[in-house]
């Protein structure tokens, strides 16, 4: 066992570090700091910044412009870029549909979106879910009928994050009714610009708007937009999803929310002494930081497997119910830690326009809004109750 | 033993139920919830129409109620249908208040019933200090013996509207001694109060309040110059039991919205509670609303014992605390990606539950201080 950094991972951070601390805006970082949601604008110019340093998509292959990096160097990037305040990158298209591309689309598939993905030219939604089909995604039903050189859509997507700000969407798409659900199930790429789609927003719970519906209708979409072959996009699907839940452990964010909760506690007072020092909170602030010790440990077993050349299986799972609810807790204690300054919800408090009376701590314009937005965390990428049943089924065999 | 409610009690909270059902729209409620003043003066007055505010004070005082009883059965009603108006802030807190204060005081309690005063609690001051006796606000003798206060004043809900503010404020002793404490009674336009308002999770809106160098006249007192920790300790144990009912009435609503879910809601062929797995999360619900409920008919019936009042009192809103943040969570949880919308009821509910944690004193608190009692 050999936990240390080699002399090249750790000069590697050190790079990452002072590209950090040159690169990124003081007024992002202190957002996301404060864990209130960056703008779209806020997201596009770090992408840029990250793609002018080739650091956008780092685990890419050299050839389609990132850096191959191996699972060390991608933890050591996104340690740093948590514990910096860097907004995360929006996953869809770099850290989502281009794996599946790599392996699964064509060639010209690949030098055509590829490229798009790391100009920002294209920001990605993911086409999945439906009011019928969450859980169940095997279910869906959004139809998908080859006319010619094109397919005809028609159906409705839901929960699909950003797709108001998104030109195009990957899609799971129905193309036959024959044997069993999964095997009907094709991967499609759909221009959002396209006649006959509709987005609507939902609001969630805490007010804001990052989740839509779309409705389709009779949407041309040209065949070469297929990724890989028709009725083989529940493999597709799957090998994405993987992907999507090692991303979910969240250490290095949950570390500096942590860091960030310890401040904001060591400022408030209970009982006339630090609330820090309150044995009730300081308990309930230790078994969170056990935990995630825990974890960080338990995700690198996953990566290392991983560097071995064995594939995330059952194990991201393991790694996503872990990452949520850590991180939930978290944001649960960062409320509780507010005491009546919870009630606050003033999410564009920090925002150039607001106009309102200055909240403080900072923290507190949405930290109730965070906590009930991140109630999402368990459920989405396939909820908790999933992750245990694909554990019971792969790891335990029951 | 009986634990059912009295007969005209179990009518008044049916009608109370009724008229939720069918006349305050959540939807109605959210946008007024969410707007400047944080509540909907219509149905506020529709509501008092109905006599719940009378339902909430003594005979004495023109009302028709006032027990630990009638404040639990009307507030779990409330509860229900997650009203937002001020209730809890005029009917109880100032009302108590006021009824212990001289003539002038204790009318302005029979001008809440008629809708010509809005009377304000103002007490909670540091956010994280939950102590009923925290007070750093000053009241100084002024040489003519009229009095000054100067201090802050936090998070107090349904502000924007008043039309008094009952100020606790300290001559002697330190930050959370009982000794000291005295009550003003002032109107809301008073030289030297500043007010910032800000938009809240759960609906209504909360202000900080800066008090500086204010006058008071002597007569303006409510109770004796730093004797009235036992007014308002007394008015927030009310307070406490008000909103300990107003979560059971939230958690019995979320629980029939929930399994209403479980019932309808299909996913892989089946409706998702034939799992297992749900119907032991569910299970496990309402085994805990049972205890939350049993935690409320025990300070409830123990609310006039001066010995075990604070203690049972301690113990609602811990039970409260706890089972209200696992109740909320839990059913967002079972609900799916349906639980996170604003759009269905649920996700209302489940904020202004676990918010009622943040009011008077979390799960925390209240275990320490059942410990130390
Ligand atoms: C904020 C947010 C963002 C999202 N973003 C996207 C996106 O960008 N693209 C996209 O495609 N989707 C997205 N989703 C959808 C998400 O993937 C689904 O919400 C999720 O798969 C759960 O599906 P559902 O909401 O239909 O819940 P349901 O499947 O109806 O589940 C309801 C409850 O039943 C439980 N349950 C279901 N089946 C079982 C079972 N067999 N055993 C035990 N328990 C079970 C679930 O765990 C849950 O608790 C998003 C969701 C949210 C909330």
């Amino acid at each position: 066992m050999d936990l240390n950094f080699t002399k090249e991972q750790e000069n590697f951070q050190i790079e990452v570090r002072s590209f950090l601390s040159d690169n990124l805006e003081p007024q992002v970082i202190e957002k996301v700091k404060n864990g209130i949601p960056i703008t779209k604008e806020d997201s596009e110019r770090w992408h840029q910044k990250l793609n002018e340093k080739g650091w956008l998509a780092g685990t890419w292959p050299k050839q389609y412009g990132g850096q191959e990096w191996d699972v060390v160097e991608k933890f050591i990037f996104e340690e740093e870029c948590g514990s910096a305040g860097a907004p995360r990158i929006v996953p869809f298209g770099v850290g989502m549909l281009a794996p599946v591309l790599m392996k699964f689309g064509s060639q010209e598939q690949r030098d055509y979106w590829l490229p798009r993905m790391l100009t920002g030219e294209d920001w990605w939604c993911q086409g999945y879910s439906e009011p019928g089909s969450g859980s169940d995604l095997a279910s869906l039903k959004t139809s998908a009928v080859r006319d010619g050189d094109h397919y005809i859509v028609n159906g409705q997507k839901t929960w699909t994050t950003f797709a108001q700000h998104a030109n195009m969407i990957f899609c799971l798409v129905r193309t036959s009714n024959e044997g069993k659900p999964q095997e009907g199930i094709s991967f499609i790429l759909i221009d959002m610009n396209s006649p006959g789609i509709e987005v609507r927003p939902i609001i969630t719970l805490d007010g804001s708007h990052e989740v839509n519906e779309i409705f389709f209708s009779e949407v041309k979409v040209p065949a070469k937009n297929l990724v890989g072959e028709e009725n083989k996009g529940w493999t597709y699907a799957k090998y994405l999803l993987t992907h999507e839940r090692t991303g979910n452990a969240n250490v290095a964010v949950s570390k500096r929310k942590i860091q960030k909760l310890k401040k904001l506690a060591d400022d408030a007072n209970k009982n006339g002494q630090p609330l820090s020092n309150d044995p009730m909170f300081a308990s309930r602030l230790a078994q969170i930081e056990i935990d995630l010790q825990n974890l960080e440990i338990t995700n690198l077993r996953t990566l290392a497997s991983v560097e071995n050349g064995e594939a995330p299986g059952a194990e991201s799972s393991i790694i996503k119910i872990l990452g949520s609810e850590i991180e939930q807790d978290i944001d649960s204690l960062t409320r509780k830690s507010l005491g009546k300054r919870a009630f606050v919800n003033e999410p564009d408090a920090l925002s150039a326009g607001y106009n309102g009376a200055e909240v403080f701590p900072k923290a507190a314009a949405y930290a109730s809004g965070k906590y009930f937005n991140h109630r999402k965390k368990s459920i989405y990428a396939g909820s908790n109750e999933i992750q245990k049943n694909i554990i019971s089924k792969l790891m335990l065999n029951l | 033993m009986d634990f059912k409610p009295s007969p005209e009690r179990q009518i008044l909270f049916d009608t109370l139920k009724k008229y939720f059902e069918n006349e305050y729209s959540l939807s109605d409620r959210n946008i007024a919830a969410h707007s400047d003043l944080g509540y909907s003066k219509k149905a506020w007055e529709a509501m008092r129409d109905l006599g719940i505010l009378e339902s909430l004070i003594d005979p004495e005082l023109d009302g028709f109620g006032g027990t630990a009883l009638d404040i639990s059965t009307v507030f779990e009603a409330l509860g229900r249908g997650l009203v937002v108006e001020p209730f809890l802030e005029v009917g109880i807190l100032a009302a108590k208040v006021l009824s212990k204060g001289n003539d002038v005081q204790k009318s302005l309690v029979k001008k809440i019933l008629k809708n010509e005063c809005l009377p304000i609690l103002a007490h909670s001051e540091t956010d994280t200090e939950y102590s009923k006796s925290f007070v750093e606000t000053k009241l100084s003798v002024e040489a003519d013996g009229s009095y000054k206060i100067s201090g802050a004043k936090r998070m107090l809900k349904h502000v924007t509207e008043a039309t008094h503010f009952l100020v606790t404020c300290r001559n002697t002793g330190d930050a959370s001694s009982e000794e000291g404490i005295s009550i003003a009674c002032i109107p809301t336009d008073r030289e030297g109060i500043k007010i910032d308002s800000f938009a809240t999770i759960d609906g209504g809106r909360v202000s900080d309040l800066t008090f500086t160098n204010v006058s008071i006249s002597s007569e303006e007192l409510v109770g004796e110059l730093g004797m009235s920790y036992s007014i308002v300790s007394h008015a927030i144990d009310t307070g406490i039991l008000a909103i300990c009912s107003e979560a059971l009435g939230i958690m019995e609503r979320i629980k029939e919205l929930t399994l209403e879910y479980l019932k309808t809601r299909k996913q892989f062929g089946v409706p998702i509670g034939k799992f297992q797995a749900i119907q032991h999360r569910m299970a496990q619900l309402l085994v805990e609303i049972e205890q939350a409920r049993s935690s409320v008919i025990n300070a409830t019936i123990y609310f006039d014992d001066e010995t075990e009042r604070e203690k049972t009192i301690s113990a609602a809103k811990f039970s409260i605390g706890k089972i209200g943040t696992l109740v909320a969570e839990e059913s967002i949880q079972l609900h799916g990606g349906m639980g996170m919308t604003w759009e269905y009821d649920l996700g209302h509910y489940a904020k202004r539950l676990v918010l009622i944690d943040h009011e008077f004193g979390d799960e925390d608190f209240h275990l320490q201080k059942y410990i130390s009692l």
